[in-house]
Protein backbone atom coordinates (compact mmCIF):
# COMPACT_ATOMS: atom_id res chain seq x y z
CA UNK A 1 0.00 0.00 0.00
CA UNK A 2 2.70 2.67 1.07
CA UNK A 3 4.23 1.70 -2.34
CA UNK A 4 1.35 2.50 -4.36
CA UNK A 5 1.27 5.69 -2.17
CA UNK A 6 4.46 6.80 -3.19
CA UNK A 7 4.29 6.28 -6.74
CA UNK A 8 0.96 7.85 -6.98
CA UNK A 9 3.08 11.99 -5.78
CA UNK A 10 4.69 13.84 -8.70
CA UNK A 11 7.97 13.10 -9.44
CA UNK A 12 9.89 15.47 -7.18
CA UNK A 13 8.25 14.26 -4.09
CA UNK A 14 9.02 10.07 -4.33
CA UNK A 15 12.85 10.72 -3.65
CA UNK A 16 11.92 13.44 -0.84
CA UNK A 17 9.40 11.28 1.05
CA UNK A 18 12.07 8.27 0.60
CA UNK A 19 15.08 10.31 2.27
CA UNK A 20 12.68 11.62 4.64
CA UNK A 21 11.13 8.70 5.72
CA UNK A 22 13.90 6.01 5.31
CA UNK A 23 17.46 8.36 6.34
CA UNK A 24 15.04 11.33 8.28
CA UNK A 25 12.57 8.93 10.65
CA UNK A 26 15.09 6.33 11.10
CA UNK A 27 17.69 8.73 12.39
CA UNK A 28 14.65 10.91 14.48
CA UNK A 29 13.25 7.34 16.33
CA UNK A 30 17.20 5.86 16.55
CA UNK A 31 17.75 9.59 18.63
CA UNK A 32 14.58 9.45 20.64
CA UNK A 33 14.31 5.61 21.33
CA UNK A 34 18.22 6.20 23.05
CA UNK A 35 17.85 9.51 25.02
CA UNK A 36 14.35 8.03 26.09
CA UNK A 37 16.43 4.69 27.40
CA UNK A 38 19.49 6.70 28.91
CA UNK A 39 16.52 9.37 30.35
CA UNK A 40 14.86 6.65 32.66
CA UNK A 41 17.65 4.59 33.69
CA UNK A 42 19.42 7.79 35.04
CA UNK A 43 16.15 9.43 36.12
CA UNK A 44 14.62 6.72 38.36
CA UNK A 45 18.63 6.21 40.13
CA UNK A 46 18.82 10.14 40.85
CA UNK A 47 15.07 10.32 41.80
CA UNK A 48 15.24 6.82 44.22
CA UNK A 49 18.04 8.97 45.57
CA UNK A 50 16.55 12.28 45.84
CA UNK A 51 14.25 10.70 48.78
CA UNK A 52 17.22 10.16 50.79
CA UNK A 53 17.66 12.84 53.47
CA UNK A 54 21.41 13.46 53.17
CA UNK A 55 21.59 17.23 52.05
CA UNK A 56 24.55 17.17 50.62
CA UNK A 57 23.90 14.42 48.03
CA UNK A 58 20.19 15.97 48.01
CA UNK A 59 21.63 19.51 46.98
CA UNK A 60 23.97 17.57 44.25
CA UNK A 61 21.11 15.87 42.52
CA UNK A 62 18.95 18.83 42.71
CA UNK A 63 21.14 21.17 40.98
CA UNK A 64 21.82 18.52 38.24
CA UNK A 65 17.84 18.80 37.96
CA UNK A 66 17.50 22.20 38.12
CA UNK A 67 20.20 23.09 35.58
CA UNK A 68 19.70 20.90 32.92
CA UNK A 69 16.17 21.33 33.08
CA UNK A 70 16.28 25.01 33.36
CA UNK A 71 18.48 25.73 30.42
CA UNK A 72 17.09 25.31 26.62
CA UNK A 73 17.68 21.94 24.99
CA UNK A 74 19.70 23.59 22.23
CA UNK A 75 21.92 25.56 24.66
CA UNK A 76 22.86 21.73 26.20
CA UNK A 77 23.76 20.81 22.80
CA UNK A 78 25.75 23.46 22.07
CA UNK A 79 27.44 22.64 25.01
CA UNK A 80 27.89 18.95 24.48
CA UNK A 81 28.65 19.73 20.64
CA UNK A 82 30.79 23.14 20.29
CA UNK A 83 32.50 23.18 24.07
CA UNK A 84 33.14 19.25 24.91
CA UNK A 85 35.68 19.11 22.19
CA UNK A 86 37.93 21.41 23.13
CA UNK A 87 38.45 20.02 26.58
CA UNK A 88 38.79 16.71 24.66
CA UNK A 89 42.01 17.49 22.74
CA UNK A 90 43.76 18.22 25.66
CA UNK A 91 42.82 15.83 28.25
CA UNK A 92 43.27 13.01 25.90
CA UNK A 93 38.96 12.04 27.02
CA UNK A 94 38.90 11.43 22.97
CA UNK A 95 35.19 9.96 23.82
CA UNK A 96 33.49 13.29 24.68
CA UNK A 97 34.64 14.54 21.21
CA UNK A 98 30.75 13.90 20.52
CA UNK A 99 29.47 13.61 17.32
CA UNK A 100 26.57 15.49 16.29
CA UNK A 101 23.97 12.73 17.06
CA UNK A 102 25.70 11.50 20.02
CA UNK A 103 25.17 15.29 20.87
CA UNK A 104 21.65 15.35 20.26
CA UNK A 105 21.14 12.17 22.45
CA UNK A 106 23.52 13.14 25.29
CA UNK A 107 21.45 16.42 25.46
CA UNK A 108 17.82 14.88 24.97
CA UNK A 109 18.90 12.79 28.27
CA UNK A 110 20.16 15.23 30.43
CA UNK A 111 16.66 17.28 29.96
CA UNK A 112 15.00 13.90 29.89
CA UNK A 113 16.46 12.44 32.70
CA UNK A 114 15.66 15.67 34.69
CA UNK A 115 12.10 15.46 34.34
CA UNK A 116 12.36 11.98 35.25
CA UNK A 117 14.49 12.34 38.10
CA UNK A 118 11.73 14.60 39.53
CA UNK A 119 8.53 12.55 38.75
CA UNK A 120 10.35 9.25 40.09
CA UNK A 121 10.59 11.30 43.47
CA UNK A 122 6.91 12.24 43.62
CA UNK A 123 6.39 8.71 42.67
CA UNK A 124 8.45 6.71 45.09
CA UNK A 125 7.05 9.29 47.91
CA UNK A 126 3.71 8.58 47.06
CA UNK A 127 4.33 5.30 48.49
CA UNK A 128 3.36 4.76 51.88
CA UNK A 129 5.66 4.21 54.76
CA UNK A 130 3.83 1.26 55.48
CA UNK A 131 5.81 -0.47 52.60
CA UNK A 132 9.17 0.62 53.52
CA UNK A 133 8.50 -0.90 57.02
CA UNK A 134 7.04 -4.30 55.58
CA UNK A 135 10.25 -4.34 53.08
CA UNK A 136 12.62 -3.62 55.89
CA UNK A 137 10.96 -6.31 58.06
CA UNK A 138 11.33 -8.72 55.92
CA UNK A 139 14.91 -8.59 55.82
CA UNK A 140 15.55 -6.34 52.92
CA UNK A 141 18.58 -3.68 52.69
CA UNK A 142 18.01 -0.14 50.94
CA UNK A 143 18.63 -0.79 47.71
CA UNK A 144 16.48 -4.50 47.48
CA UNK A 145 13.47 -2.64 49.48
CA UNK A 146 13.58 -0.10 45.98
CA UNK A 147 14.24 -2.23 43.50
CA UNK A 148 11.69 -5.23 44.82
CA UNK A 149 9.19 -3.28 46.70
CA UNK A 150 9.16 0.51 45.99
CA UNK A 151 9.85 0.69 42.53
CA UNK A 152 7.29 -1.44 40.97
CA UNK A 153 4.60 -0.09 43.22
CA UNK A 154 5.70 3.65 41.92
CA UNK A 155 6.46 2.45 38.12
CA UNK A 156 2.48 2.70 37.78
CA UNK A 157 2.23 6.66 39.03
CA UNK A 158 5.80 6.44 36.22
CA UNK A 159 4.23 5.76 33.23
CA UNK A 160 1.97 8.45 32.50
CA UNK A 161 5.25 11.31 32.73
CA UNK A 162 6.85 8.69 30.82
CA UNK A 163 4.47 8.64 27.95
CA UNK A 164 4.38 12.47 27.92
CA UNK A 165 8.29 12.52 28.33
CA UNK A 166 8.54 10.23 24.92
CA UNK A 167 6.34 12.43 22.85
CA UNK A 168 8.72 15.11 24.42
CA UNK A 169 11.66 13.97 23.28
CA UNK A 170 10.97 13.06 19.76
CA UNK A 171 9.50 16.80 19.16
CA UNK A 172 12.67 17.95 20.68
CA UNK A 173 14.91 15.59 18.53
CA UNK A 174 13.94 18.25 15.83
CA UNK A 175 16.67 20.68 17.67
CA UNK A 176 19.48 18.11 16.20
CA UNK A 177 18.63 19.42 12.84
CA UNK A 178 20.58 22.79 13.92
CA UNK A 179 23.93 20.89 14.80
CA UNK A 180 23.39 18.96 11.05
CA UNK A 181 22.10 15.41 12.27
CA UNK A 182 20.19 14.29 9.10
CA UNK A 183 16.92 13.83 11.51
CA UNK A 184 13.47 14.39 9.92
CA UNK A 185 13.60 18.35 9.87
CA UNK A 186 17.30 18.26 8.79
CA UNK A 187 16.45 15.94 5.83
CA UNK A 188 13.33 18.13 4.59
CA UNK A 189 15.48 21.09 4.73
CA UNK A 190 17.96 19.57 2.48
CA UNK A 191 15.50 18.39 0.27
CA UNK A 192 13.48 22.10 0.22
CA UNK A 193 17.02 23.58 -0.85
CA UNK A 194 18.45 20.84 -2.83
CA UNK A 195 14.63 21.47 -5.21
CA UNK A 196 15.28 25.24 -5.06
CA UNK A 197 18.26 24.74 -7.22
CA UNK A 198 17.19 24.98 -10.49
CA UNK A 199 19.01 22.24 -12.93
CA UNK A 200 19.79 22.31 -16.71
CA UNK A 201 18.88 19.60 -18.63
CA UNK A 202 22.33 18.99 -20.94
CA UNK A 203 20.59 17.53 -24.06
CA UNK A 204 17.98 20.44 -24.70
CA UNK A 205 19.73 22.85 -22.06
CA UNK A 206 16.09 23.20 -21.05
CA UNK A 207 15.97 25.35 -17.24
CA UNK A 208 14.38 22.97 -14.92
CA UNK A 209 13.06 22.99 -11.46
CA UNK A 210 13.82 25.69 -8.93
CA UNK A 211 10.94 25.30 -6.84
CA UNK A 212 11.77 24.47 -2.96
CA UNK A 213 8.21 22.93 -2.32
CA UNK A 214 8.60 24.04 1.25
CA UNK A 215 5.02 24.52 1.83
CA UNK A 216 4.30 20.39 0.58
CA UNK A 217 7.26 19.26 2.31
CA UNK A 218 6.91 21.30 5.60
CA UNK A 219 3.69 20.32 6.11
CA UNK A 220 4.29 16.66 5.19
CA UNK A 221 6.66 16.84 8.59
CA UNK A 222 4.23 18.02 10.15
CA UNK A 223 1.80 15.65 10.03
CA UNK A 224 4.51 13.34 10.25
CA UNK A 225 5.32 14.92 13.65
CA UNK A 226 1.60 14.57 14.30
CA UNK A 227 0.82 10.98 13.80
CA UNK A 228 3.54 9.63 15.69
CA UNK A 229 2.64 12.32 19.13
CA UNK A 230 -0.97 12.32 19.21
CA UNK A 231 -1.90 8.71 19.67
CA UNK A 232 0.89 9.27 22.42
CA UNK A 233 -0.37 11.90 24.12
CA UNK A 234 -3.69 10.23 23.94
CA UNK A 235 -2.22 7.43 25.94
CA UNK A 236 -0.75 9.64 28.33
CA UNK A 237 -3.98 11.02 29.01
CA UNK A 238 -5.48 7.90 29.55
CA UNK A 239 -3.02 6.20 31.99
CA UNK A 240 -3.12 9.03 33.42
CA UNK A 241 -6.97 9.11 33.73
CA UNK A 242 -6.89 5.72 34.99
CA UNK A 243 -4.70 6.37 37.50
CA UNK A 244 -6.95 9.20 39.35
CA UNK A 245 -9.60 6.65 39.78
CA UNK B 1 42.27 21.65 31.48
CA UNK B 2 44.01 24.38 29.10
CA UNK B 3 40.42 25.03 27.72
CA UNK B 4 39.11 25.97 30.89
CA UNK B 5 42.47 27.81 32.46
CA UNK B 6 42.30 29.84 29.48
CA UNK B 7 39.10 31.14 29.93
CA UNK B 8 38.91 34.36 28.84
CA UNK B 9 36.73 37.30 31.01
CA UNK B 10 38.18 39.77 29.14
CA UNK B 11 36.78 38.30 25.95
CA UNK B 12 33.31 38.21 27.42
CA UNK B 13 33.64 42.18 28.83
CA UNK B 14 34.72 43.08 25.41
CA UNK B 15 31.92 41.68 23.59
CA UNK B 16 28.83 42.94 26.48
CA UNK B 17 27.92 45.15 23.56
CA UNK B 18 26.98 42.71 21.09
CA UNK B 19 25.86 40.09 23.84
CA UNK B 20 23.76 42.82 25.74
CA UNK B 21 22.16 43.69 22.55
CA UNK B 22 20.97 39.59 21.85
CA UNK B 23 20.02 39.39 25.21
CA UNK B 24 17.71 42.67 24.56
CA UNK B 25 16.22 40.75 21.46
CA UNK B 26 15.78 37.94 23.41
CA UNK B 27 13.62 39.72 26.69
CA UNK B 28 11.68 41.63 23.70
CA UNK B 29 10.65 38.13 22.06
CA UNK B 30 9.86 36.62 25.18
CA UNK B 31 7.97 39.58 26.37
CA UNK B 32 5.77 39.66 23.14
CA UNK B 33 5.51 35.59 23.38
CA UNK B 34 4.19 35.85 26.63
CA UNK B 35 1.77 38.53 26.48
CA UNK B 36 0.32 37.04 23.24
CA UNK B 37 0.09 33.38 24.93
CA UNK B 38 -1.37 35.01 27.93
CA UNK B 39 -4.72 37.09 26.03
CA UNK B 40 -4.54 33.82 23.15
CA UNK B 41 -4.92 31.40 26.52
CA UNK B 42 -7.48 33.75 28.13
CA UNK B 43 -9.39 33.87 25.53
CA UNK B 44 -9.24 30.90 24.13
CA UNK B 45 -9.49 28.88 27.82
CA UNK B 46 -12.97 30.82 28.31
CA UNK B 47 -14.16 29.71 24.87
CA UNK B 48 -12.75 26.27 25.94
CA UNK B 49 -14.75 25.83 29.62
CA UNK B 50 -17.90 27.33 28.46
CA UNK B 51 -17.76 25.09 25.03
CA UNK B 52 -18.81 27.84 23.01
CA UNK B 53 -20.16 26.16 20.02
CA UNK B 54 -17.82 25.77 16.64
CA UNK B 55 -15.06 27.86 18.09
CA UNK B 56 -14.94 25.58 21.25
CA UNK B 57 -14.06 22.90 18.62
CA UNK B 58 -11.83 24.86 16.17
CA UNK B 59 -9.69 25.89 19.21
CA UNK B 60 -9.34 22.30 20.55
CA UNK B 61 -8.31 21.61 16.85
CA UNK B 62 -5.72 24.37 17.12
CA UNK B 63 -4.67 23.55 20.66
CA UNK B 64 -4.10 19.26 19.51
CA UNK B 65 -2.48 20.67 16.13
CA UNK B 66 0.31 22.76 17.79
CA UNK B 67 0.74 19.81 21.38
CA UNK B 68 1.63 17.61 19.22
CA UNK B 69 4.21 18.56 16.58
CA UNK B 70 7.57 20.51 17.12
CA UNK B 71 7.80 24.18 17.39
CA UNK B 72 10.97 24.30 15.31
CA UNK B 73 8.46 22.61 12.49
CA UNK B 74 5.79 25.45 13.28
CA UNK B 75 8.70 27.67 12.90
CA UNK B 76 9.82 26.74 9.23
CA UNK B 77 6.59 25.92 7.95
CA UNK B 78 5.74 29.52 8.83
CA UNK B 79 9.36 31.09 8.30
CA UNK B 80 9.53 28.56 4.52
CA UNK B 81 6.03 27.10 3.73
CA UNK B 82 3.52 29.98 4.52
CA UNK B 83 5.11 32.35 1.74
CA UNK B 84 4.56 29.33 -0.65
CA UNK B 85 0.87 29.62 -0.42
CA UNK B 86 0.47 33.54 -0.35
CA UNK B 87 3.18 35.79 -1.09
CA UNK B 88 1.00 37.87 1.91
CA UNK B 89 2.07 35.64 4.49
CA UNK B 90 5.73 36.69 3.88
CA UNK B 91 6.98 37.80 6.96
CA UNK B 92 10.13 38.86 8.20
CA UNK B 93 11.99 36.38 10.40
CA UNK B 94 11.48 38.52 14.09
CA UNK B 95 7.24 38.33 13.28
CA UNK B 96 7.75 34.67 12.40
CA UNK B 97 9.66 34.13 15.60
CA UNK B 98 6.99 35.93 17.74
CA UNK B 99 3.96 34.19 15.48
CA UNK B 100 5.57 30.91 16.54
CA UNK B 101 6.37 31.44 20.11
CA UNK B 102 2.38 33.32 20.26
CA UNK B 103 1.10 30.33 18.94
CA UNK B 104 2.86 27.57 20.53
CA UNK B 105 2.25 29.31 24.21
CA UNK B 106 -1.28 30.09 23.22
CA UNK B 107 -1.79 26.48 22.58
CA UNK B 108 -0.79 25.14 26.07
CA UNK B 109 -1.80 28.33 27.83
CA UNK B 110 -5.69 27.75 26.45
CA UNK B 111 -5.26 24.23 28.45
CA UNK B 112 -4.31 25.82 31.48
CA UNK B 113 -6.65 28.43 31.48
CA UNK B 114 -9.66 25.66 30.49
CA UNK B 115 -8.75 23.96 33.59
CA UNK B 116 -8.53 26.92 35.75
CA UNK B 117 -12.08 28.42 34.18
CA UNK B 118 -13.49 24.57 35.09
CA UNK B 119 -12.22 24.57 38.16
CA UNK B 120 -14.27 27.22 39.18
CA UNK B 121 -17.67 25.45 41.15
CA UNK B 122 -20.82 26.10 39.17
CA UNK B 123 -22.38 27.38 42.67
CA UNK B 124 -20.15 30.20 42.31
CA UNK B 125 -21.40 31.34 39.12
CA UNK B 126 -24.97 30.60 40.44
CA UNK B 127 -24.58 32.63 43.17
CA UNK B 128 -23.79 35.40 41.07
CA UNK B 129 -26.64 35.08 38.54
CA UNK B 130 -28.56 35.12 41.69
CA UNK B 131 -26.76 38.44 43.08
CA UNK B 132 -28.04 39.45 39.28
CA UNK B 133 -24.84 39.88 37.39
CA UNK B 134 -24.69 39.04 33.91
CA UNK B 135 -22.94 36.18 31.96
CA UNK B 136 -20.04 39.04 31.26
CA UNK B 137 -20.01 40.46 34.89
CA UNK B 138 -20.21 36.88 36.50
CA UNK B 139 -17.19 35.62 34.53
CA UNK B 140 -14.85 39.18 35.24
CA UNK B 141 -15.96 39.19 38.55
CA UNK B 142 -16.13 35.94 39.45
CA UNK B 143 -14.86 33.25 37.01
CA UNK B 144 -11.83 35.05 35.69
CA UNK B 145 -10.36 36.15 39.79
CA UNK B 146 -10.77 32.57 40.97
CA UNK B 147 -10.01 30.72 37.59
CA UNK B 148 -7.10 32.95 36.65
CA UNK B 149 -5.43 32.10 40.27
CA UNK B 150 -6.05 28.29 39.71
CA UNK B 151 -5.03 28.85 36.32
CA UNK B 152 -1.64 30.63 37.71
CA UNK B 153 1.21 28.38 38.56
CA UNK B 154 0.94 26.42 34.96
CA UNK B 155 0.33 29.15 33.01
CA UNK B 156 4.00 30.85 34.49
CA UNK B 157 5.23 27.65 33.45
CA UNK B 158 4.26 27.95 29.95
CA UNK B 159 5.92 31.50 30.03
CA UNK B 160 9.04 30.30 31.43
CA UNK B 161 8.72 27.79 28.06
CA UNK B 162 8.07 30.03 25.91
CA UNK B 163 11.47 32.42 26.89
CA UNK B 164 13.28 28.94 26.41
CA UNK B 165 12.03 28.42 23.02
CA UNK B 166 12.93 32.29 21.81
CA UNK B 167 16.74 30.39 21.87
CA UNK B 168 15.39 28.32 18.92
CA UNK B 169 15.02 31.46 17.16
CA UNK B 170 18.57 30.41 15.97
CA UNK B 171 17.27 28.45 13.67
CA UNK B 172 16.14 30.91 11.55
CA UNK B 173 18.93 33.86 12.21
CA UNK B 174 17.07 36.15 14.30
CA UNK B 175 19.61 38.05 16.29
CA UNK B 176 18.97 36.61 19.89
CA UNK B 177 21.02 35.85 22.51
CA UNK B 178 21.86 32.64 21.72
CA UNK B 179 21.92 32.90 18.10
CA UNK B 180 24.85 36.10 19.38
CA UNK B 181 26.94 33.71 20.60
CA UNK B 182 26.91 31.50 18.50
CA UNK B 183 27.84 33.51 15.38
CA UNK B 184 30.68 34.58 17.86
CA UNK B 185 31.76 30.87 18.51
CA UNK B 186 32.14 30.86 14.43
CA UNK B 187 34.13 33.50 14.34
CA UNK B 188 36.40 33.60 17.59
CA UNK B 189 36.43 30.00 18.65
CA UNK B 190 35.66 31.22 22.25
CA UNK B 191 33.34 28.38 23.02
CA UNK B 192 33.56 28.34 26.64
CA UNK B 193 32.95 31.53 27.46
CA UNK B 194 29.77 32.08 25.35
CA UNK B 195 28.32 28.91 26.40
CA UNK B 196 29.35 30.18 29.81
CA UNK B 197 27.23 33.63 29.39
CA UNK B 198 24.71 31.73 27.51
CA UNK B 199 23.78 29.45 30.44
CA UNK B 200 23.85 31.73 33.08
CA UNK B 201 21.68 34.05 31.56
CA UNK B 202 19.09 31.56 30.59
CA UNK B 203 18.89 29.83 34.04
CA UNK B 204 19.78 33.48 36.05
CA UNK B 205 16.02 33.86 34.00
CA UNK B 206 14.14 30.45 34.29
CA UNK B 207 15.52 29.86 38.03
CA UNK B 208 14.14 33.69 38.88
CA UNK B 209 10.86 32.87 37.07
CA UNK B 210 10.02 29.77 39.18
CA UNK B 211 11.20 31.19 42.27
CA UNK B 212 8.32 33.40 41.61
CA UNK B 213 5.97 30.78 40.40
CA UNK B 214 6.35 29.32 44.40
CA UNK B 215 6.00 33.39 45.91
CA UNK B 216 2.86 34.09 43.76
CA UNK B 217 1.39 30.14 44.54
CA UNK B 218 2.14 31.10 48.30
CA UNK B 219 0.44 34.24 47.87
CA UNK B 220 -2.47 33.65 45.44
CA UNK B 221 -3.36 30.36 46.93
CA UNK B 222 -6.99 30.38 47.42
CA UNK B 223 -8.33 30.62 51.42
CA UNK B 224 -9.70 27.59 51.43
CA UNK B 225 -6.79 25.59 50.20
CA UNK B 226 -4.08 27.13 52.49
Amino acid sequence: MWDSLVSRLPDWAEPVVDYIIHTGLKNTLIIAAISVVLSVLVGVVLGTLLTIKFLPLRGLIRLYIEVWRGLPIIVTIFLLYFALPSVADETHLSFIDLDPMRAAILGLALWGSAQIAEATRGAVQSIPREQHEAAEALGFGWVGRHVNVILPQASRRLLPPLVSLSVGVIQNSTLASIIGVPEVLETAQRSANRLAVPTVDPATLAIEGGDSHALEIYLFVFVLFFLISFPLTRLAAYLERRLAQ
Amino acid sequence: MDALAAFDWQYIWDHKAVLWGGAKVTFELAAIGIAGSFVLGLVLGAVRAYRIPVLSQLTAIYVELIRNTPILVQIFLIAYGLPKAAKALQFDFFTVACVSLILWGGAFNTENFRAGFEAVPVRYREAAYALGLGPIKTFLNVSLPIGGRIALPSSINTYISVFKNTALMVAISVEELTNVAKQSIDLDFRTWEMIWVLAVFYLTCVWTLSFLIRLLERHLALPEST
